[in-house]
């Protein structure tokens, strides 16, 4: 299922053009990172791929679907979002009653439902706070449960806005296998996120955006070492990157053991 | 509040911030006190209608009313109408009389409320919380009281702005709100919780953040803003609150209605 | 020798119904000027810590603390926290919350704290608009504080709390909303006013890149124990031995593998930045 935009303008009631002529083409099972300073137009790109918000001009397209015409919560069948705040969403007295609502308007059997609530805070490493009310958890924690619930609603893409934020060490290394995971089952993967690090460990496709357009586009070895467009962007480079930039490489590692194997190489 | 987010407000109107609660407070007692719907409909129309064109807000002041007014004035005219008993029928409906009277009854409630809901919503068009919020204290009421009444007042913007984040991201798990009426009647509960349990945790949240300002520091505090005042105004306010109290009597002692 | 400006021993504390204490015994010292960095895992203490520096614990949370805890002076486990705040500034974690609701323009809210100290008039609207532009909000001045993006709350609370002018500045995770180039940002305010403001800034992150870029000390916290204080470099070595949940900066992870694959000599110290993985693989 691809998702698509194509020559898209979004200009918010107030005035503010936040995407100038968009064009930009996702294939079913890639993982993506969208990369920029805040207010380069990231979450409003990915509000419109889910139909929350409808271009002003140009088309979004889901599968072979035009967003304008379908609502998000129909469109929230094949393209999950899970949003930055996740005070904004939970509302159920359990975690398990949090992660099952997506599921029910999905009006699966109660059955299914519960398999997919379980798997989900497996997946996330919730599952003993099941039966827990949401604010009584912390903040990383709730935000681990927003999670579940797009989950537990097997989209076949997910998108992913600052998942790093707030986690741990662990919790980051925990968000990276459920990132790979997914990747692995073919799920479509975008992810907004300020951690280029996370980024060039986990997403192979990188999407830079600066004032509403596209600066670059490619895998993330290439688009995360052209240092210009970064630095236009105002993106800093991942630390691997500034490494092997400074030891004079030419190939970046993806991962700390990648670099050890290229340091190997380059000394033989 | 304006379109790009400024919070400027209209310098149209350079009134002291209690002599518009004055004015609006008037504007209450005499929409609660007069005793017809078309003397209720008077005030609405002389004094909050002309005040809101004076500040430049006529389109938003007038939208505002009519947008939240209209479901209580339909239920009001056909409850009231069917339900008041009167010599006058309009019309039969079945075993119902609509009668005249109990129009009369349901316009004046209307009226009233309108006259209330507009007072409410001229002051936050007029007013700015914190301007109000320092004209309170400087008259001696408590930093603590003045804070919860400006608060109180900034609520629905406030819920509104965190409504419409809830609502994406309800939206986004499939929760339906385009649609038929019952749809979008059901997807309130999911609104709802997280409104207010979010705005609930938010309190002890924001005590902190309150403390952290020094709001609770006892002592001389300093103001970046003096407020316009004049005698005119004082002269006005006194005259508005005279003109509130013989209202009032003359209601309770000449008028005598409903 | 410098006399330290915060000076805490001893301290533990548990919260009222809580079943362990959050904090275990904890010493600490810092002087005037310092820019202290506090790593750990999620739930280790760090916001804890932050709350017993300025007084919320136990004043604001309700629980039993023990040992002594000095701040520029006051003993914030007597004195209430609405006298601290001339002396003690606290940016505290959660970035959607800390706007007031008393005001309506983002310099009518930095000014807010000093208008509560009775900061003359005259100085109110230079020392807000003086905050703004060092959190590059300068532009945002007339904004409604609701309509700012996370990250612009979190630097408008930030600038709120600087414009104080507090001695002791005290900041869980003030970062975690931002660009790299608005952490930047931050980080080199702070470091400005340690250095040339004097003040005492303890900060707590997960960003350890810029921890140890930034900072001349770092502190760990694990389960509420203090684990490790010195040098970052010194410090996240160690904390590469043991299970602390601090996590690693890649210049760490990549010496780490490259010893593993024998390409980097066993007692070689370990790099926490650019630099030092530079001249240690080279």
């Amino acid at each position: 299922m691809k998702l698509e935009l194509r020559d898209v303008r979004f200009q918010y009631p107030t005035g503010v053009l936040a995407l100038d002529g968009v064009s930009l083409s996702i294939g079913s099972g890639e993982a993506v990172a969208l990369i920029g300073e805040n207010g380069a137009g990231k979450t409003t790109l990915a509000k419109l791929l889910n139909g929350l918000l409808r271009p002003t001009s140009g088309t979004v397209l889901v599968g072979e679907d035009d967003t304008r015409r379908h609502t998000p919560a129909q469109l929230s069948r094949r393209v999950g979002f899970v949003f930055q705040n996740p005070d904004d969403q939970l509302f159920a007295r359990t975690v398990r009653d949090e992660v099952a609502f997506g599921p029910r308007n999905q009006r699966l059997s109660s059955g299914e439902v519960q398999a997919r609530v379980d798997r989900a805070l497996d997946d996330v490493g919730l599952r003993p706070a099941i039966d827990r009310h949401p604010y009584d958890l912390t903040a990383p924690e709730r935000k681990r449960v927003a999670l579940a619930a797009a989950l537990a609603m097997h989209t076949p893409a997910l998108i992913l806005d600052e998942p790093t934020i707030g986690q741990d060490a662990g919790g980051v290394d925990r968000l990276g296998a459920l990132v790979d995971g997914l990747h692995a089952e073919g799920r479509t993967l975008i992810a907004i996120t300020h951690d280029v690090d996370f980024c060039l460990e986990h997403f192979e496709r990188v999407v830079v955006m600066a004032g509403g357009r596209i600066l670059a586009d490619g895998p993330a070895t290439e688009v995360l070492k052209d240092l210009e467009r970064l630095q236009q962007a105002q993106v800093e480079p991942p630390e691997l990157v500034q490494l092997a930039l400074g030891l004079g490489w030419e190939t970046m590692p993806h991962t700390p053991d990648e670099f050890a194997v290229l340091l190997a190489n380059h000394r033989t | 509040m304006t379109g790009d987010g400024s919070a400027r407000s209209d310098a149209a109107l350079r009134l002291h911030p209690l002599t518009s609660l004055g004015f609006n407070l008037l504007a209450v007692v005499a929409g609660a006190s007069l005793p017809s719907a078309p003397l209720v409909l008077a005030v609405f129309l002389g004094l909050l209608v002309p005040m809101a064109a004076l500040a430049r807000r006529l389109g938003a002041f007038l939208r505002t009313c009519a947008r939240v007014l209209w479901p209580f004035v339909v239920s009001l005219v056909l409850i009231q109408g069917f339900f008041t008993p009167g010599p006058s029928v309009l019309f039969r409906l079945g075993p119902f009389n609509y009668t005249l009277q109990g129009l009369e009854v349901a316009l004046l409630f209307s009226a009233r409320l309108l006259v209330g809901l507009g007072a409410a919503t001229l002051l936050m068009f007029i007013t700015r919380p914190d301007a109000l919020m320092r004209a309170l204290v400087e008259r001696g009421l408590p930093n603590q009281i003045a804070y919860i009444v400006v608060t109180t007042l900034q609520i629905v913007p406030t819920f509104q702005a965190r409504a419409h984040a809830i609502l994406d991201a309800q939206r986004s798990r499939g929760l339906e709100t385009e649609g038929p009426l019952p749809v979008r009647l059901r997807a309130f509960v999911p609104l709802v919780g997280p409104l207010i349990l979010s705005s609930l945790m938010e309190i002890e949240e924001r005590a902190i953040a309150l403390e952290a300002r020094a709001f609770n520091r006892p002592g001389r505090r300093t103001s970046l803003v003096t407020l316009a005042d004049s005698r005119l105004q004082a002269l006005a306010r006194w005259l508005m609150l005279l003109a509130a109290l013989a209202l009032i009597v003359v209601r309770f002692i000449l008028w005598r209605a409903p | 020798m410098e006399s330290a400006v915060i000076a805490v021993s001893g301290l533990r504390f548990r919260y009222a119904g809580a079943e362990q204490d959050a904090l275990q015994g904890l010493d600490l010292s810092i002087g005037e000027g310092e820019l202290v960095g506090v790593a750990g895992a999620n739930e280790s203490g760090k916001s804890t810590l932050c709350y017993a520096l300025t007084g919320y614990v136990p004043h604001f949370f309700s629980g039993t603390l023990v040992g002594s805890v000095s701040i520029a002076g006051h003993d914030v486990t007597r004195t209430p926290v609405s006298l601290l705040a001339a002396d003690i500034g606290l940016v505290f974690h959660n970035p959607f919350n800390q706007i007031s609701g008393a005001r309506t323009t983002v310099l009518e809210e930095v000014a807010f704290g000093l208008e509560n100290l009775g900061v003359e008039q005259a100085l109110l609207r230079p020392r807000s608009m003086q905050a703004l532009r060092a959190t590059g909000l300068d532009d945002l001045a007339d904004r409604s504080p609701y309509t700012l993006s996370g990250g612009e709350q979190q630097r408008l609370a930030i600038a709120a709390v600087m414009a104080m002018q507090p001695k002791v500045l005290v900041l869980d995770e003030p970062t975690s909303q931002l660009d790299p180039a608005g952490t930047r940002a931050i980080f080199e305010v702070l470091r400005r006013l340690a250095r040339d403001g004097r003040t005492t800034i303890v900060l707590t992150e997960h960003k350890l890149g810029w921890l140890a870029a930034f900072v001349d000390r770092l502190i760990v916290l694990h389960t509420g124990r203090l684990v490790a204080d010195g040098p970052p470099r010194d410090v996240l070595a160690e904390a590469v031995e043991h299970t602390w949940g601090v996590g690693a900066t890649r210049y760490t992870r990549a010496a780490l593998a490259a010893r593993r694959q024998g390409q980097l000599a066993a007692g070689t110290r370990l790099p926490v930045t650019l630099e030092q993985a530079l001249e240690v693989l080279r």
